[in-house]
């Protein structure tokens, strides 16, 4: 039946392990969802020969619907992989021995989205609703916003289609701002007839993307990583000023991969991925993670009990770039 | 825009050609708009008709499968309990109907207690066979999956976004998914989802066999827009119409999926890959999905432009093989013209034996011929009569020639006419308008009297001419027997008026001038009235009695006037007052008494001249209407032979004599009173010198005074037989001193020449002969 693709995914990893094995150079990375322009960056580094100038060699393997990054690192199946902040505090809590070496995204893309027609005005009115979330993780932050406004609702789990919602299978679902929303916006509804909750006027502007390894990796391979780091950041800048070569890439990955795309919709999300990774505040270098926003994603955390014991920032983050 | 051509060919091609032209035009328009609205109907229904039927089509495969669907959702509510037969169930589902590529029936998580998390026997089509296999781990948790969550949700069967599967068949499917549902203690809940697998290829057959025109296309979406089949297969499961249409660029388009998403059907129409494109939709019941077919809009003019395209070519070759044939009939039909032409130019070169073309059809062209023909003939007898006429004319021409001479013979034109006669100087012109006049003028002296008439005849040309000399001769033969102006136009009157049958008559003015005394006697016979010049220029003025020839037995007056010397009469015709130039404006009496009054000094010849000029200049290039006579006429005043003298004796009381003496002949040559007394004073100062120192005391001695009048000149002669004495001699005397001072004689000279203009002395044989010549200005008598 659908996403059968399995198969295809474990032959890679396969492969990547046999070539980390041959030739302990190679770094492999795994970005956390299938290829698309949110990970534009990382394509155009390796592209354009970002991660080779340094002498790096990079090969970039991606996830399916079934397994997530954060298992494959644990695995040592990769040595970095790319997170978002709250997946990766979940997953530090749960025993990955993961730190963040680099800090992409400085704002959040996440967002509820629910029609107009069923009425929706205020967060308040998601009371007792059915409210669509990704089976695969990042539940964390909605699930925080909910509790924190003293809300009832029914979480359903959906893979990755916006089908449930068209459908109207749920009142309201999550959504990525550079992602989910556009396809629905993409299946024919129009921005007016629909209700946006944005997570960052709401208090919860937790930051997203960044890059995670083992810190055993990390204390090993640290200059490698160094190179990664800046290489990748390269990438960023050199997709951000050249987004339509960048899509062109983007879209021989997304169809080397077989995922379903367009044109359209990718713009879309390279458009919003470089609004995202513009930082609010000043002194904030490019690729740094703030200890503010690590309090803030780490505090909500704890208090919706999703993490046991917190972690000292110093120990979570270890920039690999001074 | 076009010329039209000097050819008449051309022309008349050029006429019709445009109007053909319009013709087709307007039809070909008419033909093209009306046509265009009828394939545009036509089109549009077809492509709905079309669209409909292809939609019937798919529903017809789509509903059956749904009805199988249902038909085992009974089944397996049956069959709930035995969860080990279901898989039994899928396996005939898929056996018994071949479009059906797999089948499931897939349970809530742990429905059976004894079964585990997953169960979902599934059964599917591997080449020819059939296999059975349990679905879900956990790594495909198919609770998640659409197919399932979403029936099972909405509680109503779902039609899956189609997906490629690529573990089975590798091919484009959908899966159709209805809830199970049974009754638990009153309340409904859902156990499982049937499922039925179909692949597309049937269903992207079917659509990708419509063809609507050329290019027209049929394409189907899903219910989230997604494209299921369109001919550009990078659509296909890519895109969705609002995708493509954004990235398009192309807000209408998104539009028009919407209404896809909405309504039941319609038209549509946007710009698509640069090309406007008419769009027709509906919606596949069964799916909510939406089957478009998409055409160029222009592509339903196609047939109507090729035959437009074939019309316009045909009319084209049918405008040229129409202008071929008119310029090769009119041509040919306008050959003889030519040739006409060029027998016109013969003709016209005075060739009029040439031969005219011969015509052998019977239309416009032998008229023409026909009329050459009557020109022809017509111009040989018209130059035959015309030899003839001109003949005669030339002979009138040269008779009147020789008539004028006559005429102009009878008329005095020697000037001065009277050479002798020093009282008279006369001037005169008589210039006809045509070449034989009506005006006449005439005189003669007799006995000391000027005869002179100014005429005009009424008419012009030889009528007018005979007459002329007709008057001419009875004024001479008159005035043999007649010697008053009256009396003599009487007598022209009554003669004239005898048998006057064609009514004509003179004017005429008759004037007998005594030249001895400038008594002028006159009679005007309706004439002009002259003009009298003495310093300032003045109409005579006269009784216009009647015309000659008229009213026999009328009788004339007449009138006198005392002509002074100097005086210049000036005669003439209304040929002169009545000058046209070419605005018709006469010259007028007016201008001419002033000409006269400005040039009064002028003699009679100096005087005709110039009022001849300044006619010319009036009349400049307008043509004579009239005859132009006139007549100038200067008394000088009588020729003189007055000689008188007296005797006298040196006593100084005989000055009284002289007194008297010198006043009779101041009357006797009519002198003003000045002239007399200065005389007088000149010649009393000669006499009483002669009285006092030439018979020095001897009296009763003679003196003889004498007076005598030649030309203009009074001459006095003193003679005496005294002592020589030249008072001629005598020195100017000193006027600056006192009458008293100055020495005797001298003054009385000095006198003397003050008055006389010319002074002489001479002794012969003894006599002292004493001159004094006095001019006289005539106009001082």
């Amino acid at each position: 039946m659908k996403y059968v693709r399995r198969f295809f995914g474990l032959f890679i990893l396969f492969c990547s392990c046999l070539t980390l094995q041959a030739q302990n150079k190679t770094l492999t990375f795994m970005p956390h969802w299938l290829p698309q322009a949110q990970f534009a960056g990382y394509y155009m580094a390796l592209q354009k020969g970002f991660y080779a100038e340094l002498g790096l060699q990079v090969q970039i393997i991606h996830p399916n619907t079934s397994r997530i990054a954060t298992e494959s690192l644990k695995n040592k199946e990769v040595d970095i992989i790319s997170l978002f902040l709250v997946s990766a505090l979940t997953a530090q809590d749960r025993g990955v021995p993961l730190v963040n070496i680099g800090q992409i995204s400085q704002n959040s893309a996440l967002m509820i989205v629910a029609k107009k027609s069923k009425n929706f005005k205020t967060i308040q009115d998601l009371q007792n609703k059915r409210i669509g979330i990704w089976k695969s993780g990042f539940d964390e932050i909605p699930k925080a916003l909910i509790a924190a406004n003293h809300l009832n609702v029914t979480w359903v789990p959906i893979l990755s289609s916006i089908n449930m919602f068209i459908e109207d299978g749920i009142d309201a679902m999550t959504v990525m701002s550079y992602n989910e929303y556009d396809q629905i916006i993409n299946a024919g509804f129009n921005p007016e007839e629909l209700n946006i909750f944005k997570f960052s006027d709401l208090g919860f502007n937790i930051v997203e993307d960044g890059l995670y390894c083992l810190d055993s990796t990390r204390q090993t391979r640290q200059q490698e990583l160094q190179k990664f780091v800046q290489a990748t950041l390269k990438g960023w800048a050199y997709a951000e000023q050249h987004r339509e070569e960048t899509l062109q890439v983007v879209l021989e990955w997304m169809k080397k991969e077989h995922v379903a795309t367009n044109y359209a919709h990718q713009k879309w999300m390279l458009d919003q991925m470089c609004i995202l990774m513009k930082s609010s505040t000043k002194n904030l270098k490019y690729g740094q993670l703030s200890e503010t926003d690590f309090n803030k994603a780490q505090t909500i955390l704890y208090q919706s009990a999703v993490l046991k014991t917190k972690i000292p920032f110093v120990l979570f983050y270890k920039p690999v770039v001074k | 825009m076009f010329k039209i051509k000097k050819s008449l060919t051309q022309r008349i091609v050029f006429y019709v050609l445009t109007l053909c032209i319009l013709i087709f035009l307007t039809t070909l328009s008419l033909f093209y708009l009306s046509s265009k609205k009828q394939l545009e109907q036509v089109t549009y229904k077809n492509t709905a008709y079309i669209t409909e039927n292809t939609a019937l089509k798919i529903e017809a495969i789509l509903t059956p499968i749904m009805k199988i669907a249902k038909n085992y959702q009974w089944m397996m509510i049956q069959m709930k309990d035995k969860p080990d037969s279901i898989a039994a169930l899928t396996q005939k589902v898929v056996a018994s109907n071949p479009e059906i590529m797999g089948s499931a029936v897939a349970f809530i998580p742990d429905y059976y207690a004894s079964k585990g998390k997953y169960f979902a026997p599934y059964s599917y089509r591997k080449g020819d066979s059939i296999i059975t296999k349990q679905l879900g781990n956990e790594n495909y948790e198919y609770f998640y999956m659409d197919w399932f969550q979403i029936p099972t949700s909405i509680n109503k069967p779902y039609w899956s976004e189609p997906y490629y599967d690529t573990g089975g068949a590798n091919a484009l499917m959908t899966t159709f998914s209805i809830p199970i549902t049974i009754d638990s203690a009153g309340v409904s809940k859902t156990i499982a989802v049937l499922t039925v697998d179909l692949a597309l290829d049937w269903f992207t057959e079917i659509v990708s066999a419509v063809k609507v025109l050329e290019t027209g296309y049929a394409s189907v979406i899903s219910k989230a827009g997604t494209f299921v089949t369109h001919p550009n297969k990078e659509l296909i499961m890519n895109q969705t119409i609002f995708s493509y249409a954004k990235e398009n660029d192309n807000e209408e388009l998104r539009i028009i999926g919407r209404a896809m998403q909405t309504q039941k059907n319609g038209f549509a129409n946007s710009t698509l890959n640069g090309v406007h494109r008419i769009i027709y939709y509906t919606t596949l019941p069964s799916s909510n999905w939406s089957l478009a077919v998409v055409f160029p809009k222009s592509e339903i003019y196609l047939p109507l432009r090729k035959i437009t395209i074939i019309l316009i070519v045909l009319i084209v070759i049918a405008l040229t093989l129409l202008t071929i044939i008119i310029t090769k009939v009119i041509s040919k039909q306008l050959i003889p013209l030519t040739a006409f032409s060029k027998t016109a130019r013969q003709i016209a070169k005075g060739d009029f034996q040439t031969p005219i073309p011969q015509i052998k059809t019977e239309d416009e062209m032998l008229e023409l011929h026909d009329a050459f023909h009557f020109m022809q003939d017509n111009l040989l007898h018209y130059i035959e009569t015309l030899k003839d006429t001109t003949t005669a004319k030339e002979k009138i021409e040269s008779e009147l020639r020789i008539a004028r001479e006559i005429q102009m013979g009878m008329i005095p034109k020697t000037f001065p006419p009277f050479p002798t006669r020093k009282e008279l100087d006369q001037y005169a012109s008589l210039i006809p308008a045509k070449e034989v006049g009506g005006d006449l003028y005439d005189y003669f002296i007799d006995d000391d009297k000027l005869y002179f008439i100014i005429g005009d005849v009424s008419g012009k040309g030889i009528p007018a001419s005979l007459l002329m000399a007709v008057t001419r001769s009875l004024f001479r033969s008159v005035t043999l027997h007649f010697d008053s102006p009256a009396e003599i136009l009487t007598n022209l009157n009554n003669s004239l008026a005898e048998n006057n049958d064609s009514n004509m008559f003179v004017t005429l003015f008759i004037g007998i001038l005594d030249l001895n005394t400038g008594h002028l006697q006159f009679c005007n016979a309706g004439h002009n009235p002259p003009i009298v010049i003495r310093e300032q220029a003045s109409f005579l003025e006269v009784i216009p009695n009647l015309p000659l020839g008229l009213i026999d037995g009328f009788q004339y007056q007449q009138q006198e006037k005392k002509i002074h010397n100097g005086t210049t009469l000036v005669l003439y015709t209304d040929g002169l007052t009545e000058a046209e130039n070419d605005s018709k404006k006469l010259y007028g009496e007016e201008r001419l008494l002033e000409l006269t009054s400005t040039n009064e000094h002028l003699n009679t010849q100096q005087l005709v001249e110039t009022i001849l000029e300044d006619v010319h200049a009036h009349v400049q290039t307008a043509e004579q209407s009239d005859d132009l006579t006139l007549l100038a006429i200067k008394y000088n005043g009588p020729t003189r032979k007055y000689e008188k003298s007296v005797s006298l004796i040196n006593e100084i009381e005989q000055i009284y004599i002289l007194q008297q003496f010198i006043e009779e002949v101041g009357e006797d040559l009519d002198f003003d009173a000045s002239l007399v007394m200065k005389l007088n004073l000149a010649l009393e100062e000669a006499v009483s010198n002669v009285i006092l120192y030439a018979y020095p005391k001897v009296s009763g001695k003679k003196i003889i005074v004498s007076a005598a009048y030649k030309g203009n000149d009074l001459i006095f002669t003193v003679t005496d037989t005294g002592v020589p004495f030249d008072p001629t001699l005598t020195e100017h005397p000193n006027l600056d001193l006192d009458a008293e001072e100055r020495p005797i004689g001298g003054l009385g000279i000095f006198l003397i020449k003050q008055i006389m203009n010319e002074v002489t002395y001479s002794r012969i044989h003894d006599v002292n002969v004493f001159t004094m010549k006095k001019k006289i200005d005539p106009k001082n008598e």
